[in-house]
C-alpha cells in the first residue's frame, strides 16, 4: 500500500512510485529525437493528432487501470463499450428516445453499468478468476449485441449526437493549414481527474488498492471486498460505455464488429504505464503516459517512414523491455537485502 | 496436543488427496457427460444434417488445430502460467512454410514438393524458436508469463504483419494439402495427428520426470523449490514444448487451408483458454488432464457445428460458449464450497467469508 501513495514519494524521488518519471523521460526523449529527425513532427497539428487518437484508448485504459489495481484482468470492456455505444445509437435511430445528448449518455452509462454488474456479481460472489469470467462475458456480450440488437453498420448518427462529431474545442492556424483539437478531449480530461481523485482521496479508491495488494488482509482490515468489487466492475462498465459512445461519435459511424479484439493493446499500454499485473500498484498519471507513449510511437513510425505494421511489434518490444527491466531490478533488490525475506535468500542461493 | 496436530495434518493430507483425485476425474467426467449430451442433443434435433459423414468429417478436420493449441495452453497453465502468443507462433510458422515453399517453387517446382519434410521441420523450428524466446523471458529474465507472452504476442503478430504486408499468402505444397484431406478408415489424418500429439503430451506429463516436475512447480512453486526442482529448467522446457506445439498448429493450419496470414485465428487465443479451463485445467497451476482438454475441444466443436446445423449464427455460438464457461465455473465453485462446509473445519483454517 505504501508504494502506491505518491504524495509521500513524489517530491524526493523523481522516478515516481510506478516509474512515471522514467516513462516521462522516455516520452520526452522520443519527442526530442523525432523532432530533430523530422521538423514536421514538432508541430501543433501532430500534438492535436496524437491527443485525438489517445482519447478513446485513454478512457478504456482508465477502466482497465481500476481492474488491474484491484488485482484482476478485464478483457470484456471492449465488448461492453461497443454494446453500450451501438445500442444507444440504434435506440435513438429507431426513434425510441428523443432526449438529446444527455439522454444518449445516460442510456449508454446505464447499459455499461448493467453489463459491468454482471461481471462484478459473477466475479465477486463466486470468487472466480477475472480473466476467465470476462473471457466468457466478452463472448456473451458481443454475441448478444449481434444477435439481439443488430448487426447493421450505421453510417448516419442520430441528430442528438451527430453534431458533436465535428465539433472542435479550438483550432490553431499552422503553416500547413488549420489544426483542430476535438471537443471530446474534455470528457477524457475530466475522467482522468475524477479517477485520480477517487483513487487517492476516497475510501473506495483506497479499498481498491487494498484488495489488489491482498484481498484477505483487506477483508480483515474491514473493507467489504465483495461490495467494493461489484461496484468496481459497475464503474468499469460505465467507463467502457462512455469510451464506446465517444468512439462512435469520433468515428461518425457505428459498427457492432468494432473494438472487440483490441483489449490486449489497451492492457499493454496500462502495464507499460507502471500498473502491476499482481494488483495494488498503478496510477492515473502512469496510465496517461503509457497511452501517450504508444500513440507517439505509432505517430513517429509513420513520420519516420517505417510501415505502420511495425507499430505492434514496437509496442510489444517496449512492453517486454519495460517489464523485463522491472523484473531484473526487483531480483537485484532482493539479492541486496537478503535478510528481508528468508525464503527468497534460499531461492537465490539455489538458483544461482 | 501432538495428537491433535497429528489429526490435523492427517486430515489435511487426506483432504487434499481427495480433492486432487476428485478434481482430475471431475474435469474429464464432466466433459464426457457434456460431450455425450451435446452430441445426442444435436443428433436428435437435426439427424440428417448433423450426422452426415461430411459434417462429422468437417468436425474432425477443424478440431485438431484448436485442440493442439489448447493442449499447449494447458501445459503453460499447468505451471501456473499462460501463453498468449501461441496463435501468433502458429501463424509465423505457417507464414514461414508458405514463404519458403513459394521461393523454392519459383526456381524448381519439383524440388519444392520433395522438400515438404524440410518445410514442416522449418515450421516446427519457428515454433521452437518462438517458445525459446518466451522461455528466456519467463524463466531467466523473470517476467510474469501473462505479461511476457502478451509482449511476444504483439511482437510475433507485428513481425507477421510486416512480413506479409498484411496480405494472405497463398502457396503451400500440394503434398501437405493432400495429406490434410486424406483419411484413414474414414478418419482424417489431421485428427490422428491431434490424437497422437495428445497421447505424447499425456505421456510426457504423467510418465516422465520432467512431467512430474512441471506438475509440482505449478501446484506449489515453493515446495517444488525446496524439493530441489530447478524452476528455471522446468519453465524453459515447458515453454519450449508449448512453442513446438504452436509450430505444429501452424503446420495443421496450412495443411487444412493452403494459405497463411498474420491474422488467421485471431479469436483462437481466448477460445483456447476457454477450452483448457473447461477441460478441468486449474488456471493457477497444478491440475490438468490432457483427456479433459481433448474432450472439451470436441465438445465445443460439436456445439459449434451443431449450431451451424440448426442454422444458428456464430454469434449465438459465442453466447453459448460464454454461458457454458461461466456456468461450469460457478458449478465448480459451488460444489467446492458445499463440500468444504460439510466437512468439520480444522481449527487452524480461518473461516473464509
Amino acid at each position: 500500500m505504501n508504494d502506491s501513495s505518491p504524495q509521500r514519494f513524489s517530491i524526493p524521488n523523481l522516478r515516481g512510485p510506478n516509474n512515471e518519471g522514467i516513462l516521462a523521460l522516455i516520452l520526452l526523449g522520443l519527442i526530442i529525437v523525432m523532432s530533430l529527425l523530422n521538423p514536421v513532427f514538432f508541430s501543433v497539428s501532430t500534438l492535436f493528432a496524437i491527443v485525438r487518437s489517445s482519447i478513446v484508448p485513454l478512457i478504456f485504459a482508465l477502466g482497465v487501470l481500476l481492474v488491474i489495481i484491484s488485482g484482476g484482468i478485464d478483457v470484456s470492456f471492449a465488448a461492453i463499450a461497443i454494446f453500450a455505444g451501438y445500442t444507444t445509437v440504434a435506440a435513438f435511430g429507431s426513434g425510441a428516445f428523443g432526449t438529446g445528448l444527455v439522454g444518449a449518455v445516460l442510456l449508454a452509462l446505464a447499459i455499461g453499468a448493467a453489463l459491468g454488474l454482471i461481471n462484478g456479481v459473477v466475479i465477486a460472489r463466486f470468487r472466480l478468476p477475472t480473466l476467465i469470467v470476462t473471457l466468457g462475458t466478452q463472448g456473451i456480450f458481443k454475441g448478444a449485441l449481434l444477435t439481439f440488437v443488430g448487426s447493421r453498420f450505421i453510417a448516419d448518427l442520430p441528430q442528438a449526437i451527430a453534431g458533436l462529431s465535428t465539433t472542435n474545442l479550438m483550432s490553431v492556424a499552422t503553416a500547413s493549414g488549420r489544426a483542430y483539437l476535438h471537443v471530446m478531449v474534455i470528457p477524457a480530461v475530466l475522467l482522468c481527474c475524477a479517477m485520480a481523485w477517487m483513487l487517492h482521496r476516497t475510501m473506495f479508491g483506497r479499498a481498491i488498492y487494498a484488495i489488489g495488494d491482498d484481498a484477505e488482509a483487506a477483508r480483515r482490515a474491514g473493507f467489504r471486498v465483495v461490495r467494493t468489487q461489484i461496484l468496481l466492475y459497475v464503474l468499469v462498465g460505465m467507463t467502457a460505455a462512455l469510451g464506446g459512445l465517444i468512439y462512435i461519435i469520433m468515428g461518425r459511424s457505428a459498427s457492432p464488429q468494432n473494438l472487440v479484439g483490441t483489449e490486449l493493446d489497451i492492457i499493454a499500454a496500462v502495464v507499460l504505464g507502471g500498473a502491476s499485473i499482481f494488483g495494488g500498484r498503478g496510477s492515473v498519471l502512469g496510465t496517461i503516459l503509457g497511452v501517450l507513449l504508444v500513440q507517439v510511437i505509432g505517430n513517429s513510425l509513420i513520420l519516420a517512414g517505417v510501415p505502420s505494421a511495425w507499430q505492434r511489434a514496437a509496442v510489444g518490444a517496449l512492453l517486454v523491455i519495460g517489464v523485463g527491466v522491472q523484473a531484473v531490478s526487483a531480483k537485484r533488490r532482493r539479492r541486496r537485502q537478503p535478510s528481508a525475506d528468508g525464503p527468497d535468500l534460499t531461492r537465490e542461493a539455489m538458483t544461482v | 496436543m501432538t495428537g491433535l496436530r497429528q489429526l490435523n495434518d492427517d486430515l489435511g493430507t487426506r483432504t487434499s488427496e481427495l480433492i486432487e483425485r476428485l478434481h482430475v476425474s471431475r474435469g474429464t467426467g464432466r466433459m464426457l457427460v457434456l460431450l455425450v449430451v451435446a452430441f445426442v442433443f444435436f443428433a436428435a434435433l437435426r439427424p440428417n444434417v448433423f450426422l452426415s459423414t461430411l459434417n462429422l468429417q468437417n468436425l474432425a478436420l477443424s478440431a485438431p488445430e484448436i485442440g493442439v493449441l489448447a493442449i499447449a495452453m494447458m501445459l503453460a497453465m499447468l505451471t501456473g502460467g499462460i501463453d498468449l502468443s501461441l496463435v501468433n507462433i502458429a501463424n509465423l510458422s505457417a507464414i514461414t512454410m508458405s514463404t519458403l515453399y513459394t521461393t523454392i517453387h519459383g526456381s524448381n517446382p519439383a524440388l519444392a514438393e520433395q522438400l515438404v519434410p524440410v518445410l514442416v521441420l522449418a515450421g516446427l523450428g519457428v515454433g521452437l524458436l518462438g517458445g525459446a524466446i518466451n522461455a528466456v523471458l519467463v524463466a531467466y529474465v523473470g517476467i510474469t508469463p501473462i505479461l511476457a507472452t502478451l509482449g511476444t504476442m504483439q511482437i510475433y503478430n507485428g513481425l507477421a504483419v510486416v512480413w506479409t504486408g498484411g496480405r494472405t499468402l497463398y502457396g503451400s505444397p500440394a503434398t501437405l494439402t493432400n495429406l490434410g484431406q486424406a483419411t484413414v478408415a474414414g478418419i482424417p489424418i489431421l485428427f490422428l495427428v491431434f490424437i497422437l500429439t495428445a497421447v505424447l503430451v499425456a505421456l510426457l506429463i504423467n510418465r516422465t520426470p520432467i512431467g512430474l516436475k512441471i506438475q509440482l512447480e505449478g501446484s506449489n512453486p515453493m515446495a517444488a523449490m525446496y524439493s530441489g526442482i530447478r524452476s528455471r529448467s522446468v519453465l524453459t522446457s515447458t515453454y519450449l514444448v508449448t512453442g513446438l506445439l504452436g509450430g505444429l498448429a501452424g503446420v495443421l493450419f496450412i495443411a487444412r487451408n493452403p494459405s497463411a496470414s498474420a491474422d488467421y485465428g485471431a479469436s483462437y487465443v481466448l477460445l483456447v483458454i476457454v477450452i483448457a479451463v473447461l477441460g478441468g485445467t486449474n488456471p493457477t497451476g497444478g491440475f490438468a488432464t490432457v483427456l479433459g482438454v481433448v474432450l472439451a475441444t470436441l465438445t465445443l466443436q460439436i456445439v459449434a457445428s451443431g449450431f451451424t446445423a440448426l442454422r444458428l449464427s456464430a454469434y449465438q455460438y459465442a453466447i453459448a460458449q460464454g454461458v457454458i464457461l461461466i456456468l461450469v465455473m460457478i458449478a465448480d465453485q459451488v460444489t467446492w464450497r458445499r463440500r468444504r462446509q460439510r466437512r468439520p473445519r480444522p481449527a487452524a483454517l480461518a473461516p473464509h467469508s
